[in-house]
């Protein structure tokens, strides 16, 4: 089972070598493949139709109880022969397609690899690896829809549709993990049994949201239909198989997995049935109003999707298998006028429908498919679309509120029928056509498709008992906790659903006759969508980018001063409330060891203060640079008389270096500048005193602290003895912490080169020619703050 | 007043001085603040490492081991090899300022940011 | 095994001094760089092998006992650090052949390098508080060169910014030790541990805790201490940020790990808390910096900046799963972030610049390093099955296991901005077309096509590494549990470092 899901992704890295060396013969060789793999579940059907369910578990990440557990019953098996058997002819169409397109190799590449991910999708009994192929459908179906990528709105539908089923597929992530959390674990099989918890759980409510939010952008649910109108910009094979066959039924798919592990309650009821209805009418409306082939019939898919929902909503063991049935007559269905589109559009250069005619002298094999999948799509007897339609107008008349539900499934029907006639019927029959070109047929690879794919659609209609026991049944069983007996449905003589039938026949032939008429008045409605999802979607992303600009224009400013008051900010808010935390009270600084401080101590303190406060408010670098050293200098004095002789003198060394240093380096400097006005100088000042304040403090604090002497002791006992040296300081250094010193070292000849490469290295590149430096007129004035 | 006071003053003053240099758009300023703020953090080590007069961790030749009241020998070497290291990092600091005043004719920071502003 | 360890910081020492010795000639710079850190490689694996057969590894520098001497110590957690580490140098000094020019190498481009790594593994391996800051000014003034290196425009402008911000994490640091010292008379890190579990001395420990957060967030590029790293991180040769990027900042968020699992665990729950929020912020604020930028490398910086925050997520949870979490995304993280930094001399070669917008049709045109470039970009992005999706998930379980949903919600945000940041990457330098008009006369975009092996053999190490860890996490997960498991008992690790006496 593994290598059934694996091989695709292997295959999809081999695709653009096959297209190299296949040329011609691409689309058969490429549709060897999912044919393959179509026979391969084929082969699972008598068992399946048993009642068997089986499972192929494959260790991933056992300890989080993650697994690669595939599980193949009647639902999986339905949904894998759908995307094998219509990824087939797809196969077998893009070679014709996109003969000659420099990427059909990555094409192929990448539609494999989505086949391989929507495999798994529907066979993962583990949610984490549902999940996994889940995003990789998204991933796939980013790339197949851009395509096109040189094109900008291909781009830019590629993104949203990549946007909005990842934002989906996070939500579904946290639900996933919140089912985890209420049931103890990832494998479907184990949540089924205990959906008692998980309908109890507190957190039951989120849970439904975020699954529902997932499926809900998977499959174009309303308000997120939106994206896959715009997904059309993908080639036609691609709109063909994910955006109308398979992928986009992947949240139905997993509102049915899960149905037994979270449905039947009113809650599940209370979302779903809103949730697919407002989406069934919506998709239904919208449709009406497009010209474009490809947008007519995504709009239609969308509908169909809302049914779906609807469907699984109600959970009714009839209304499951309404769904079922719906779903697999428009696969058939809709992947066939799909690749009838596609073909027009090849041959005369257009999908408006308006401009299309007369087509179907010139193309007999394109129309006869177009005209099977046409009819199913209205629900003529004996297709399976008419099987589909009554069973959803069925389902809506016992179910819950019928009054409401009925009326909205029949006008779905309508626009369902009527939208596909225009699609399948129109461009063929209709009297004026305005294209370029010779259309004819074209190649066998991309007329089997459409024929076979309406033939299938007639020959289900017909055989449906058969089609019933095989998958249907199977299928609903698999989403149903205690099923009872599934009847086939059969011809119950004239009843309700059969006038309903009737009606949206009738008004769906009306509606084709008079599009042409209608559309022009529909049309004016079509400004409603800049209210719409679609507008939101726009607003939020430029909103995103506008609050992102202006918020990373705050932070990261380019101003070091800015960055560093923010740091020192931070630093003394969070260290002030540790001290708080730390139950720092000011009796904790009484002072314990009295004495004096000598004269001399403090004599030296305040000239360190006075040489600080003239090396901040030196105007000249020299008098900066002489304080500055007479601070170090006052440093190594206190070093020295509070018992560290070592490091005193290693202080007057290094200051003395310092202003050496500085002194040749920066020699050149007259002045010291003043950039900034004295409003940010006293802010600068409060941010700088707060800081030494606490500074000050925390010394206060550490300082009346007794602390564990052992360390010194240590040395002062150990020095002499076993490292051979009097001056502990010494022997520190450089025998019990040598390692510091190795580093310090290190520091020291590090510094050295790069004080060197700075001199040299690149140095000649548009220098500065050496004016006078610094000099001029203060530049600084024109300050902000 | 004690010593410990007094130095917690000192380090306090010179944390701010080292602070209040660095936010300055002065890039020479900028590493006088650096220098001071070496300074600063080397005393703060001394200072919390206990403040003794006049008793340096110095063994008399005739001794095999200090004895008494004796400096805490550890916080004087970790600030011997801050001190070095502190003036590696500002030997540094110093020529990379140099090095930005001969390549940009300026001393500005505000002048700075050609690469870091978003558009 | 345990007198392996200081093996890792000479190793990379003496390989810098020879190859210092011989700056003249570059072959043998590159035979040096490459014996050094296949030795060093070598030397980090037998030690993560060691580390799993017998446990943590330690050793006394000069065998002065434990809180009197520095200490070197292994455990999982450091052994598998330097032991990515060790790839990452050895990459990206592979890729260095080609990508830093000759004047620089004859300035010691390739010493410089080995002495960042010693700096790197010394910070990983010490044990000692005060031998950490050393390590990390060995580290912070190589890195300091090797950005000013060469001392173009921006790299000067970037390196004033980095050198001062950096220098105050230093400030912050000592001032951390000097507490340290004053409050507990010692510095090995295991006898902290233990004082600090002691009845005694709870005296200062949140604001010790809080001086370390600190100074190690300025090093780790937390919000909103991360100013430094967008601001110079795309200034240097590509080879120093892909270093940097894969490294630095992970040395800082080590210790972060260390300090706070080890030390500061005690009854320290608002710190948590506190990392908490920080990393929340840092990683939405780090990814909304992202999302105006043009230029390749600052898409990438910012993003760096939004990681760091999930690596905190991890930290601040504080449960086992949690700090698996961190630990696994933090091996997904050095891994994808050198392998995307080393891409922008991919997209420089090809395109001729880093401007996004100015950039287009590599997709077309190389159709491999596309594949190459959308691996690594959906890694960072979180999208299964690849590396960065199993360190989130472990996060996010871990998150929801201790009810933090805002938090969890603050992961999922910042991860639907990374893809969005990554696909607009995508988007703008591999589908779209060459925008043919291009005035810009200091972008002359004129594309090579030649790409050397020695930059895409890196590369392709480094995404056949993430997809190793995507499609097979669980020895991966193994480690991260096992070091996980180590951080949350500290009692090992002061045990093995002390023996048994205080």
């Amino acid at each position: 089972m593994i290598v059934a899901v694996v091989v695709g992704f292997v295959l999809g890295l081999l695709a653009p070598l096959v297209v190299r060396v296949a040329r011609n013969g691409t689309g058969w060789i490429t549709g060897l493949v999912p044919i393959g793999l179509f026979a391969y579940f084929a082969s699972f059907l008598n068992r399946i139709q048993a009642g068997e369910t089986l499972f192929f578990p494959y260790p991933w990440l056992s300890p989080l109880g993650i697994g690669l557990s595939f599980r193949l019953d009647g639902l999986s098996l339905l949904f894998a022969l759908l995307i094998t058997g219509i990824g087939t002819f797809v196969c077998l169409y893009s070679a014709g397609y996109l003969a000659g397109h420099p990427d059909l190799g990555k094409f192929y590449g990448a539609l494999f690899a989505f086949m391989a991910s929507m495999l798994g999708l529907v066979l993962s009994d583990n949610l984490v690896a549902l999940f996994v192929f889940w995003e990789l459908t998204s991933v796939t179906s980013y790339l197949l829809i851009g395509f096109d990528s040189e094109r900008e709105a291909a781009r830019r539908a590629a993104l949203q549709a990549l946007l909005v089923t990842g934002a989906g597929g996070l939500a579904l992530l946290a639900a996933f993990v919140l089912m985890q959390q209420a049931a103890g674990s990832f494998e479907i099989a184990i949540l089924v049994e205990r959906s008692p918890d998980l309908r109890t759980s507190p957190l039951y409510a989120a849970i439904i949201f975020l699954v529902l939010t997932g499926a809900a952008t998977k499959s174009a649910q309303f308000p997120f239909h939106f994206w896959l109108p715009n997904a059309m910009e993908a080639p036609t094979p691609v709109s063909t198989y994910l955006h109308a066959a398979t992928m986009v039924k992947g949240g139905v798919y997993l509102l049915a997995r899960l149905s037994p592990v979270l449905g039947g309650t009113d809650l599940w009821r209370d979302w779903l049935i809103p949730l697919g209805t407002v989406t069934m009418l919506t998709g239904a409306w919208l449709s009406l109003v497009q010209v474009d082939l490809k947008r007519i019939l995504a709009h239609t898919t969308v509908g169909a999707l809302g049914a779906c929902v609807l469907l699984i909503g109600m959970g009714t063991q009839g209304s499951l298998q309404a769904c079922m049935v719906f779903l697999l007559a428009h696969g058939l269905y809709k992947g066939s006028l799909f690749l009838v589109a596609g073909i027009v559009d090849h041959e005369t250069g257009t999908r408006n429908a308006a401009d299309l005619g007369r087509l179907g002298r010139a193309m007999p094999l394109t129309c006869i498919g177009a005209l099977l999948a046409a009819l199913s799509s209205a629900g003529v007897y004996p297709f399976l679309g008419f099987l589909g339609k009554e069973l959803l107008y069925e389902s809506t008349l016992v179910g819950f509120t019928p009054v409401l539900l009925a009326p909205c499934a029949v006008a779905a029907g309508i626009a369902f029928a009527g939208m596909g006639a225009v699609v399948g019927v129109r461009p063929f029959f209709s009297a004026q056509g305005r294209f370029s070109g010779q259309p004819h047929d074209p190649s066998p690879g991309m007329w089997v498709g459409p024929v076979l794919l309406g033939m299938v659609g007639l020959l289900f209609g017909l055989f449906h008992g058969p089609l019933h026991s095989a998958l249907i049944t199977p299928a609903v069983r698999s989403c149903i906790l205690q099923a009872g007996d599934i009847p086939t449905p059969s011809w119950h003589g004239l009843d309700v659903k059969l006038a309903l039938s009737a009606l949206s026949l009738l008004m769906g032939g009306a509606l084709y006759w008079k599009w042409s008429a209608l559309r022009g008045r529909l049309c004016r409605w079509r400004n409603v969508g800049r209210y719409g999802p679609a507008a939101g979607y726009d607003h939020a992303l430029c909103l995103l980018e506008a609050f992102a600009r202006r918020q990373t224009r705050f932070f990261q400013s380019g101003r070091l001063n800015v960055y560093l008051i923010i740091v020192i900010c931070t630093a003394v808010a969070l260290l002030a409330c540790a001290l708080v935390r730390d139950n720092i009270s000011f009796s904790d600084l009484v002072l314990q060891r009295w004495a004096d401080v000598k004269t001399y101590e403090a004599v030296i303190a305040a000239i360190l203060l006075t040489a600080t406060v003239v090396t901040v408010r030196a105007q000249s670098m020299l008098v900066a640079v002489v304080a500055l050293g007479v601070v170090g200098y006052c440093v190594a004095v206190v070093y020295l008389l509070f018992s560290a002789p070592d490091v005193a003198m290693t202080q007057f060394a290094i200051e003395t270096l310092s202003v050496i240093l500085l002194m040749v380096v920066l020699l050149r400097l007259p002045r010291l500048r003043t950039f900034s006005t004295s409003r940010q100088r006293l802010r600068d000042a409060l941010v700088a005193v707060s800081a030494g304040l606490i500074t000050t403090l925390l010394v206060l604090v550490v300082t009346t602290q007794a602390r564990n002497p052992k360390l010194a002791d240590f040395y002062a006992r150990n020095s002499l003895v076993l490292a051979k040296g009097r001056n502990v300081v010494n022997v520190i250094l450089v025998d019990f912490r040598g390692f510091d010193t190795l580093g310090e070292i290190t520091v020291l000849a590090v510094a050295a080169i790069g004080v060197y490469s700075l001199v040299k290295l690149g140095s000649h590149r548009d220098r500065i020619p050496e004016g006078p430096p610094f000099g001029g007129e203060a530049r600084g004035d024109d300050v902000s703050p | 007043m004690t010593v410990e006071v007094e130095l917690a003053l000192t380090v306090g003053g010179l944390y701010a001085a080292g602070l209040y240099m660095v936010l300055r758009r002065s890039i020479v300023k900028l590493v006088i603040g650096l220098a001071l703020l070496g300074h600063a953090a080397n005393l703060l080590i001394f200072t919390m490492g206990g403040l003794v007069r006049g008793q340096p961790p110095l063994m008399h030749p005739w001794d095999t081991r200090l004895w008494g009241r004796f400096a805490d020998p550890v916080p004087e070497a970790l600030i011997l090899t801050a001190i070095v290291i502190g003036f590696g990092v500002q030997a540094f600091a110093i020529v990379l300022i140099k090095r930005i005043y001969l390549d940009m004719g300026t001393e500005d920071l505000r002048e700075l940011q050609s690469t870091d502003i978003t558009p | 095994m345990n007198n392996a360890l200081p093996l890792v910081i000479a190793i990379p020492m003496i390989t810098a001094v020879i190859s210092l010795l011989g700056r003249h000639r570059p072959g043998m710079q590159k035979g040096v760089g490459l014996a050094g850190s296949l030795a060093l490689l070598s030397t980090s694996i037998a030690i993560l092998a060691g580390v799993l057969l017998e446990g943590i590894l330690s050793v006394q520098i000069g065998n002065w006992p434990a809180p009197y001497g520095i200490t070197l110590v292994a455990d999982v957690l450091s052994s598998l650090l330097t032991l990515v580490a060790a790839v990452v140098v050895l990459l990206v000094s592979i890729a260095s052949w080609t990508e830093i020019d000759p004047d620089r190498v004859a300035f010691g481009y390739h010493p410089l390098l080995h002495i960042l790594t010693m700096g790197i593994c010394g910070s990983f391996l010490t044990g000692d508080v005060f031998n950490l800051y050393v390590w990390f000014e060995v580290m912070l003034i190589s890195s300091f060169v090797l950005l000013g290196f060469g001392g173009e425009r921006a790299q000067l402008e970037g390196t004033t910014k980095y050198v001062t911000l950096n220098l105050l994490s230093s400030t912050l640091f000592l001032a951390g030790i000097g507490v340290l010292y004053g409050t507990f008379g010692t510095l090995n890190m295991a006898d902290l541990a233990l004082q600090l579990r002691g009845p005694t001395h709870a005296h200062l420990a949140e604001t010790l805790a809080t001086l370390f957060l600190l100074a190690f967030g300025i090093k780790a590029a937390v919000f909103p201490l991360f100013f430094w790293l967008p601001a110079s991180y795309h200034t240097p040769p590509v080879p120093v940020s892909a270093v940097f990027a894969g490294l630095l900042t992970k040395v800082g968020i080590y210790a972060l790990v260390r300090f706070f699992t080890l030390i500061f665990s005690g009854d320290a729950a608002v710190m948590h808390r506190i990392i908490l929020v920080l990393a929340a912020f840092t990683m939405v604020v780090g990814i909304l910096g992202a999302l105006p930028q043009r230029d390749f490398r600052r898409i990438v910086s910012f993003n760096l900046i939004s990681h760091i925050g999930t690596l905190l997520v991890g930290l601040g949870i504080f449960t086992p799963l949690a700090l698996a979490g961190t630990v696994f995304y933090l091996m997904h993280d050095i891994v994808t972030k050198t392998c995307l930094f080393l891409f922008t001399s991919i997209v420089q070669r090809l395109g001729g610049c880093a401007d996004i917008g100015k950039l287009g049709g590599l997709y077309r045109s190389h159709p491999f390093m596309a594949l190459l470039f959308l691996l690594a970009a959906l890694s960072v992005g979180g999208i299964p099955p690849l590396s960065g999706f199993w360190g989130k998930l472990i996060l996010v379980q871990a998150g929801i296991a201790e009810k933090e949903y805002w938090l969890v919600a603050a992961v999922f945000g910042a991860g639907f901005l990374t893809l969005y940041s990554m696909s607009t990457l995508w988007s703008e330098v591999f589908w779209k077309d060459r925008p043919e008009a291009i005035g810009d006369p200091e972008c002359e975009c004129v594309g090579r096509t030649f790409l050397p092996l020695s930059l895409v053999t890196p590369i392709g190490i480094l995404v056949f590494l993430i997809v190793v860890m995507g499609i097979w996490p669980s020895p991966f997960f193994h480690l991260a549990e096992l070091a996980a498991r180590q951080l949350s008992d500290p009692q090992m690790y002061i045990q093995k470092i002390l023996q048994g006496k205080p």
